[in-house]
């Protein structure tokens, strides 16, 4: 039986870390001051994955955010997911040689599909992360929106999530833009949109503002993982205590000793 | 003790930065290549990958990296695959189209199906336990089972194979690492497996 994960995502604008809440992002601060302030190598053994998202609204900047990548995920041995205005097969390459083990894709899901296959065809179906963003309506419904949030796709979520599902992806990150940096907790209902016979992985995300609300997630058996992208619930010894909490309470997740590294690394 | 100098081979499809970062880590110099004179008189060899396993030995091929691959092996020079890179290792493989493979583990590399599987989701993505066969040396100073991190739609069954076969289980029981004579594999990416995956890496090293 896989384990199932625990996942921090990173949200990267400009060479600024972010906290996001409803898809409005708040400067928290750069690489050197997360490292030195929370250490971030050492909290990778925390989790089980990391995401790294560009989320820059404007002008994006590639090779400077691969150069964050590479900088941010030395000393980090956990799957690294990293995306964010990939647009061609070299997009990802480019990821994918800074230290990204798997490719998330959101707008480009919707509006070229063409590209989401190339990927597979290239990279194979499991190194792509289909990330949604849902949302509310005032009538309840929910639907897809793209580019960063800022457009909204005509139609219900749930037909949007069967075509992307069908396609070539591996895995799909479904955030909830109403929780996103709330702390509330996710929103189930949204699991309520995929299809039961649905045979992809599902990430939660958006909402987790506590161990109880990571449980909670992993708890239900739609879901694979659980992500948090909460920088300020999360970071500091956060995790690391989230993990212990979940650990003792039962969930499975994977065991590694990170005593490990002192008793047989340690020379080094 | 010293330790070898790792060439890595560079056919285009593989997690590179990755597998550099934790060699590093453990305080190997690794060097990158994708020469076939150079990755035939390497020290050692780490085959990683990520991808379709026709493409990949199609590039190998048009790049004579296959032969260059397997001269090494021949003089005694210790392999590492890892994830496609151990597939490749099998003797045929059924992504997109029969394909052989470099044939050094004798089995071939077939797609879970959905009878092996059961109700759980392909692509096997995720930590897993693996029960490590006796007596290995990659796995040494590890427990008899261990989580390791996996993220493959294809896998290469254990059964009928000698050497020191470590198992895990996903619906079916398949080959997680391989170790015979200087030929090691990982389906898992130890790179990618915290503590339990460096001590791996630092035991291939060590070797």
């Amino acid at each position: 039986m896989v384990h199932k994960r625990l996942i921090f995502t990173l949200l990267y604008d400009q060479g600024q870390f972010m906290l996001s809440r409803n898809f409005r992002l708040q400067k928290v601060g750069d690489l050197a001051w997360l490292q030195t302030h929370y250490n971030f190598s050492k909290i990778s053994y925390s989790i089980d994955e990391l995401i790294v998202l560009d989320v820059s609204r404007t002008q994006r900047s590639p090779s400077k955010f691969c150069e964050s990548l590479k900088a941010l995920t030395e000393g980090c041995f956990v799957p690294i997911a990293a995306g964010g205005g990939v647009r061609s097969i070299e997009d990802a390459n480019r990821l994918l040689r800074s230290g990204a083990d798997k490719i998330v894709v959101n707008t480009a899901l919707f509006q070229n599909e063409s590209l989401v296959s190339s990927l597979a065809s290239e990279f194979g179906q499991q190194c792509i992360v289909a990330a949604i963003d849902i949302k509310h309506t005032a009538k309840g419904e929910f639907q897809v929106w793209v580019e960063s949030g800022s457009v909204c796709l005509e139609g219900p979520a749930a037909s949007w999530i069967s075509k992307v599902t069908r396609g070539s992806i591996g895995e799909l990150y479904l955030n909830s833009m109403d929780r996103d940096g709330t702390g509330q907790g996710y929103d189930f209902q949204l699991l309520d949109l995929i299809a039961s016979e649905t045979s992809k992985p599902v990430i939660m995300a958006g909402g987790a503002g506590n161990a109880k609300h990571l449980a909670a997630g992993l708890a239900d058996k739609r879901v694979d993982a659980v992500a948090t992208a909460h920088l300020f619930n999360f970071i500091g010894d956060g995790l690391k205590q989230a993990r212990q909490s979940l650990i003792s309470s039962g969930v499975e997740l994977p065991l590694w000793d990170v005593q490990f590294l002192e008793q047989h690394l340690g020379a080094e | 003790m010293a330790k070898p100098v790792v060439t890595v081979v560079d056919y285009g499809m593989g997690n590179i930065w990755s597998v550099l970062n934790a060699l590093r880590y453990l305080g190997s110099a690794p060097i990158v290549s994708a020469n076939p004179d150079e990755i035939a008189r390497a020290e050692a060899l780490l085959l990683p990958g990520v991808g379709s396993f026709h493409k990949a030995m199609a590039t190998l091929h048009r790049t004579g990296i296959d032969q260059a691959i397997l001269g090494a092996v021949s003089k005694g020079t210790n392999l590492l695959g890892v994830c496609l890179g151990m597939q490749l290792l099998a003797n045929h493989g059924s992504e997109d189209g029969y394909k052989p493979g470099l044939g050094l583990i004798p089995n071939p590399v077939d797609m879970f199906t959905m009878q092996e599987v059961g109700s759980q989701k392909i692509p096997h993505v995720g930590f897993n336990r693996v029960r490590i066969a006796p007596d290995t040396s990659l796995f040494k100073g590890l427990p008899d089972a261990a989580d390791f991190y996996f993220v493959h739609s294809y896998r290469i069954l254990s059964g009928r194979l000698s050497g020191k076969i470590s198992t895990c289980v996903y619906g079916i029981e398949f080959l997680a690492a391989y170790e015979k004579d200087n030929i090691y594999a990982t389906q898992f990416h130890p790179e990618k497996s915290q503590t339990n995956g460096l001590l791996l890496l630092q035991n291939f090293l060590a070797l």
